[in-house]
């Protein structure tokens, strides 16, 4: 009690009344005094006292009465009673109506104040413990608050956890580790490891880590296959946990499922070894030409070793349109393409590509129409990838066309999209084929296709691009006649 | 030599072909050529010839093995040896092993690609000379 204590005397008899106040006050008590129990009762509920004497016999409202009635109010409030029948059966009375003392009447004032002080020494006591119980129980209150924030963040966590201690039993796990593990529901912490959790890999892992010559590691870190329900791959980190004395305490275990990660992976090796194996083979006929030019293996006949340089020629031609395909295509890949889009009238974009590509069907005598009406809508697109686009399209119409073929194209508003048909009367693609014409390096081998170089990545950047552009591509074709592709791009700006 | 040794060359790359049948001519061969599995075995029962040279990775990354088992299957032609070339190995960790290949591995041999014209000569005369012996 920093402050000063407050005390309220409530006495009928004058003298007494203020009798203790100047006594009390001396002392440097904060003093208020009331005539009857009515005054008193309203007094303390006015404010707040750390002690209240009182006379028990008053009128209006007698002594015990009013204490009855301040302590439903206020119980901790330290009550003194001041008595003129210092009896010991109205002593126990007041005692049963929540007094903590009483003083007899007459009284010295050292009396009193002996009283008064092991009373406000009992509240000081009361309210010190009533104030470690409160600190006390907000500990309690943020224990179980930190508990419960770390079973949240544990419960919430995407990777799987398991906690186990040095006897090999379950401490903590999480729903996430239930789920990759395939583990039953109703885990029991306290349980043995090895009777709950059914993947040996894992196990052993956990055994190692406890294993006594296991002091060299404190994390082990491996790859852990599942096959039930179905085929995964985890990645486990399995750290040991030790006190500072180096003993260990238990492990903790967490799962990572890698299994998208490990099939993207094979993915991109399989693409690489594609890649290997096209950029292998005309790397190896150019050598083998070479080789064979070189040492005359091939005989001497200058015809056939004019036309196996020629070869090689042609395949070092297509190793570098394989070259540029494949940066082309590793940059549609990478997804940071910076596409300079903006409002684009393909019409000269069309004109062009076909003046330009002209010249490699006149060995076949290939003729072209262009079939477009007077204004196209607008397309948001990428000039340069427009170009390839179509440059792709009408350079396959050419080179997989038959002598005296034509390669038709026309556009037009279809819908919100605009149209463009790239048609050919060449050799066709049968329909088994057509579904993976856009795959990469799905070339189709035929007596037809044989001395046609191509990179097999063409129609994959074509669509990669038309998808870019959130547009979509068609292709129909009937075997022996002819193939159409349609490229679809929404309209931005309409007539 | 009253009748020239006939090869059979399956391959779908028409370099491969093209150099080869030209070298393996000049070196005194007569030579057959098929650019897929399919044709290749139609070419073996028709042209039965004294070797095949096959490669591994056509249509598909092992279209070689099926059309040796094929082959080996048809008692009019599973004498006949058969050089295969494959690029496997190195592209994807396959390899050959004699448990698992060893019904054509036994009579047979394989090269690895890619090969030049005239180590493919060589190993073709070694695996003849073998086959002659046994």
């Amino acid at each position: 009690m920093a402050e000063t204590a407050s005390i309220l005397v409530v006495d009928d008899e004058r003298g007494i009344r203020e009798g203790c106040r100047r006594i009390l006050m001396s002392e440097g008590f904060s003093v208020d005094v009331a005539e009857n129990g009515e005054e008193g009762l309203k007094s303390t509920k006015a404010r707040p006292f750390d002690l209240i004497l009182v006379d028990l016999m008053m009128p209006v409202m007698s002594g015990l009465e009013m204490m009855e009635q301040v302590r439903q109010h206020d119980p901790e409030i330290i009550m003194i009673v001041i008595t003129g029948f210092a009896t010991i059966e109205t002593a126990v009375e007041a005692m049963k109506h929540g007094a903590y003392d009483y003083v007899p009447k007459p009284f010295t004032p050292d009396q009193l104040l002996a009283v008064v002080n092991r009373g406000l020494e009992k509240r000081r006591l009361t309210l010190h413990a009533q104030k470690l119980m409160e600190e006390r129980d907000q500990k309690l209150l943020e224990v179980a608050n930190e508990e419960s924030k770390i079973h949240a963040i544990v419960n919430s966590m995407a990777d799987g956890i398991i906690v186990t201690n040095k006897e090999h039993q379950l401490v903590l796990w999480n729903p996430a580790a239930v789920k990759m593990l395939n583990l039953d529901k109703k885990l029991e912490a306290g349980k043995d490891i090895g009777e709950t959790i059914q993947v040996g890999t894992l196990i052993n892992l956990i055994n190692k880590a406890l294993s006594p010559d296991s002091s060299q590691y404190t994390a082990i870190s491996e790859e852990i296959e599942l096959a039930n329900p179905d085929k995964r791959i985890l990645m486990a980190n399995v750290s040991v946990i030790r006190d500072k004395d180096g003993q260990d305490l238990g492990v903790v275990s967490t799962f990572r499922d890698i299994t998208a990660l490990k099939e993207l992976d094979q993915l991109k090796s399989q693409f690489v070894s594609m890649v290997t194996h096209e950029l292998r083979a005309p790397l190896s006929a150019v050598e083998g030409y070479l080789s064979a030019y070189l040492s005359g293996a091939a005989g001497n006949d200058p015809h056939m070793n004019r036309q196996m340089l020629e070869r090689a020629k042609a395949r070092t031609h297509s190793l570098l349109d394989l070259v540029n395909d494949l940066l082309q295509f590793s940059r549609l890949e990478s997804k940071k393409v910076e596409r300079k889009k903006e409002l684009l009238d393909l019409t000269d974009i069309l004109i062009n590509t076909v003046e330009l590509l002209r010249n490699q069907g006149e060995a076949n005598e290939i003729t072209f129409s262009l079939d477009l009406p007077e204004k196209l809508p607008l397309v948001e697109a990428d000039r340069s990838e427009m170009e390839q686009l179509f440059t792709n399209l009408i350079s396959n119409a050419i080179k997989y066309n038959v002598k005296k073929g034509k390669v038709a194209i026309s556009a037009g508003p279809t819908n919100h999209y605009l149209s463009i048909k790239i048609e050919d009367t060449g050799i066709g693609i049968d329909k088994e084929h057509l579904k993976s014409v856009f795959d990469e390096f799905y070339r189709i081998c035929g007596p037809e296709t044989r001395y046609i170089t191509g990179t097999g990545l063409g129609l994959s950047i074509v669509k990669r691009i038309v998808e870019s552009h959130f547009g979509f591509i068609e292709v129909d074709s009937n075997a022996g006649k002819g193939t159409a592709f349609t490229v679809k791009l929404p309209i931005k700006k309409e007539l | 030599m009253s009748k020239k040794t006939k090869i059979l060359l399956v391959d779908n790359d028409v370099d491969f072909i093209d150099l080869n049948k030209a070298v393996l001519e000049n070196s005194g061969f007569d030579v057959v050529v098929a650019y897929s599995s399919a044709e290749g075995l139609d070419r073996v029962r028709f042209e039965q010839p004294d070797l095949i040279v096959l490669d591994l990775m056509m249509e598909k990354h092992d279209s070689g093995f099926g059309f040796a088992k094929a082959m080996k299957a048809d008692p009019t032609t599973k004498n006949i040896p058969i050089l295969m070339l494959t690029a496997v190995g190195s592209e994807t960790g396959m390899e050959f092993s004699q448990e698992l290949d060893g019904y054509w591995m036994k009579t047979d041999d394989y090269a690895n690609k890619p090969l030049l014209p005239e180590d493919l000569v060589k190993k073709i005369n070694e695996l003849l000379a073998k086959s002659a012996k046994e």
